[in-house]
């Protein structure tokens, strides 16, 4: 049993699920924006990176990681909400290209002002629990790839998933939100405050967001950088892609099978530059077959 | 049961809370911005009309003074003067049969002018003048490429920076393995390779709408830099590939000059050539396909896809064609950029290379040869005067604050051309003095 669990394959399961649940919330906050206002944010990941460095900047003044991390999320929410008010509602109802383009200036404008603001090299983060692996047997000193902080960072992004889940699906507010996304016009007629519909859901989504670049932050080499979240982010929209924008579960389910399988590529082909070329064959073959993605049911567009 | 529900409402009533502190927060926050925002895009509209008022003002007058002078002239005009002008009509008007019946023909012969005044207008630049120009005509290459792509078909690829590195590295590693081929074949190999790739990245736009093609193309320019260390033996890897032999012109060329210039190459007058002659012939052939049947097809394409598709326009085709068509320029753009600046390095074809490609594209005028250009020249120019801002500022060159400038400026020029005059410079001004037109008549 101790040899099966710490096999090769046992071991790249369980570090590329700590990978995938990552992906697969960056994955989810995309699937959040695309629902409640059908824009793709190309500026999630960048958004996210500058909400950490907003929270982390606390580190500085000796406040301890938990409040930073908090602070982070908040940050996230904030700015979410901000950056609808301010800038995304001009765009509701313009041509497809104008809001691409307009996220595309975002992602460059920010990551420019957080390299200015903070440097291009990365800003330490800590590790909240232990990445020190569990022993399996203290005899023969057999590890199992899975750490306290590893389970901490499974646990949270299952935690955050299954609140916005809960959201959605078990509270008014959650239909509130549905109706205004699906439905506007109907929705306004029933009641329903559709604009702070709009604006909440990209709070919710900024604030996944920003859970994930926290959770990045610890794990990445030299910490925060302001790129840090472009590569999560574009593995992320492939995985969204391929598990149907509509679907929250398909986005996490889809980034967690994308972090499995960026890690056994990483492994058994010893080279981490295969996983995005194999990401998008994958993407290309699935949207080849189910152009509305995997766990997406219905296909529906407007003439 | 009854306590999961009471677990569901007391999470609710947190979830409500938390949400209302973060409204409280937003909504002042958000309101203040906005109208920061608003407040400085009315200035900037208000900052604008003067300029174009005084423009009109400036312009209307001396247009009617010659309009003026011409009739007085007119009036005064001998018989013999008459007949002049009779045959300057005489003259005029076939030159305007002829483009309307020789589409084709004409539009060759205004390139051919124009570029024969560009060659002309070399002769007399000092060296970081022609640099710049020839990095402004490769770069305009790719930029009309995209112009082709976003304004005619209305799909918007993120990944041509990394197609334009495609043609960069093609065109490098060639000429290093076969270092005697002639330029244009080095040329046509990275153009050839930028459609290929093109291609098989496009193949999947048959299926993708706006937003899902952007992405995947994202994706594409981000795993660039990795797909070209997978290649390592070819590419060098990390550090830059240099070029054997710099571009210089052919002996009979140089004896041609010899006499009056002594030499081509050194004041970089022969990359600017090179670079405006290939830009001319791929201009040349962007306009003839902005005019031609396919053209018009793929604009059906982007206004109406039902009404095209009744049409008998082929949807997927004409999708795959302007994502290769775009692709392939990017290669020849880049492969032009590799023999102009002799070198290449990976550093060079990150995320920021396509946003930036984007963004002049936008600023200059989507779908428009005029703006493709100006997009060029932009690009090209920009690098010097973001160093001229850094040594005005006295800010540190090699800062955090004076490197991420570019992106900055850039990042904030594209939301603000795209809120305020989504047409761009050319498109803008094309829109304004259509205005006028109507206007006077």
């Amino acid at each position: 049993m101790d040899g099966f669990l710490a096999s090769r394959a046992v071991s790249d399961l369980l570090v590329g699920l700590h990978f995938g649940v990552v992906i697969g919330l960056v994955a989810l906050s995309l699937v959040l924006i695309w629902r409640a206002t059908h824009i793709l944010n190309f500026a999630q990941g960048a958004m996210a990176a500058f909400s950490a460095y907003l929270g982390m900047s606390l580190l500085s003044y000796n406040v301890g990681y938990w409040w930073c991390a908090i602070a982070s999320v908040f940050a996230g929410l904030v700015f979410g909400g901000i950056t609808e008010r301010v800038l995304i509602r001009r765009l509701y109802g313009k041509p497809e290209i104008n809001p691409i383009v307009v996220m595309v200036g975002f992602l460059a404008l920010l990551e420019a002002i957080a390299t200015a603001v903070w440097g291009a090299s990365g800003r330490a983060v800590p590790l909240p629990f232990s990445f020190v692996d569990w022993q399996l047997n203290s005899q023969t000193g057999q590890t199992i790839a899975i750490s306290p902080e590893g389970v901490y960072q499974i646990v949270a992004a299952l935690v955050v998933t299954i609140l916005i889940v809960v959201l959605f699906r078990y509270t008014n507010l959650g239909l509130q939100l549905r109706a205004a996304a699906v439905a506007p016009e109907v929705s306004r007629l029933l009641g329903v405050r559709v604009s702070r519909m709009l604006t909440l859901g990209w709070i919710l989504s900024s604030g996944v967001g920003a859970v994930a670049a926290v959770i990045v932050a610890s794990n990445f080499g030299p910490g925060l950088t302001p790129t840090v979240m472009d590569a999560p982010f574009a593995i992320a929209f492939i995985a969204a892609a391929v598990g149907g924008l509509e679907s929250p579960w398909g986005a996490l389910l889809a980034g967690v099978a994308f972090g499995i399988m960026q890690q056994f590529v990483t492994d058994y082909l010893n080279n981490s530059d295969y996983v995005f070329l194999i990401a998008l064959g994958v993407l290309v073959v699935v949207l080849m077959i189910r152009p509305q993605g995997v766990f997406s049911k219905s296909v529906s567009r407007r003439v | 049961m009854n306590t999961f529900a009471g677990f569901l409402r007391r999470l609710s009533l947190l979830a409500r809370a938390i949400l209302k502190v973060v409204l409280a927060v937003v909504a002042p926050l958000a309101g203040f911005l906005r109208r920061l925002l608003a407040g400085f895009l009315r200035r900037l509209s208000v900052l604008a009309r003067p300029i174009l008022k005084v423009m009109l003002v400036v312009v209307t007058p001396l247009a009617g003074f010659l309009r003026r002078l011409l009739a007085g002239l007119l009036r005064r005009l001998s018989v013999v003067e008459r007949a002049i002008l009779r045959v300057v009509l005489v003259v005029l008007t076939p030159l305007a049969n002829f483009r309307r019946h020789h589409p084709v023909l004409a539009r060759g012969i205004l390139t051919v002018v124009f570029v024969a005044v560009s060659l002309f207008a070399t002769y007399f630049f000092d060296p970081i003048t022609n640099y710049n120009l020839a990095a402004g005509a490769a770069m305009s290459i790719v930029i009309v490429g995209l112009s082709f792509l976003t304004g005619f078909s209305g799909q918007v690829s993120l990944g041509n920076g990394a197609f334009m590195g495609v043609g960069c590295y093609v065109a490098a590693i060639w000429a290093n393995h076969h270092a005697t081929t002639p330029m244009i074949g080095v040329l046509a190999l990275a153009t050839a390779a930028g459609g290929a790739v093109g291609l098989l990245i496009g193949l999947p736009a048959t299926r993708l709408r706006g937003p899902y093609l952007a992405g995947m193309t994202i994706a594409f320019a981000v795993a660039f830099p990795s797909v070209l260390d997978l290649f390592s033996s070819w590419t060098n890897g990390g550090t830059a590939l240099q070029l054997p032999q710099l571009l210089s012109p052919p002996g009979w060329i140089v004896s041609l000059f010899s006499k009056s210039t002594g030499s081509l190459t050194p004041n970089n007058m022969w990359l600017a050539d090179v670079a405006i002659i290939v830009a001319g012939v791929a201009f040349f052939f962007m306009a003839n396909l902005f005019q031609s049947r396919t053209g018009r097809a793929m604009r059906l394409v982007r206004e109406n896809e039902v009404a095209a598709e009744l049409a008998g326009v082929s949807l997927a085709r004409a999708r795959v064609l302007a994502f290769m068509v775009a692709a392939a320029y990017a290669g020849l753009g880049g492969g032009l950029t590799t023999l102009v600046s002799g070198s290449v390095a990976p550093s060079n074809f990150q995320l920021n290379l396509s946003i930036t490609i984007l963004a002049v594209l936008v600023i200059g005028g989507i779908g428009t040869l005029s703006g493709a250009l100006i997009g060029g020249m932009v690009y090209a120019y920009s690098t010097t005067w973001i160093n001229q801002i850094v040594s005005h500022t006295n800010l540190d060159p090699t800062g955090s604050v004076a490197t991420s400038l570019n992106g900055i400026i850039f990042g904030a020029l594209l939301i603000i051309v795209m809120l305020v005059a989504p047409l761009g410079i050319a498109g803008s001004l094309r829109l304004f003095i259509a205005k006028g037109l109507a206007r006077r008549s």
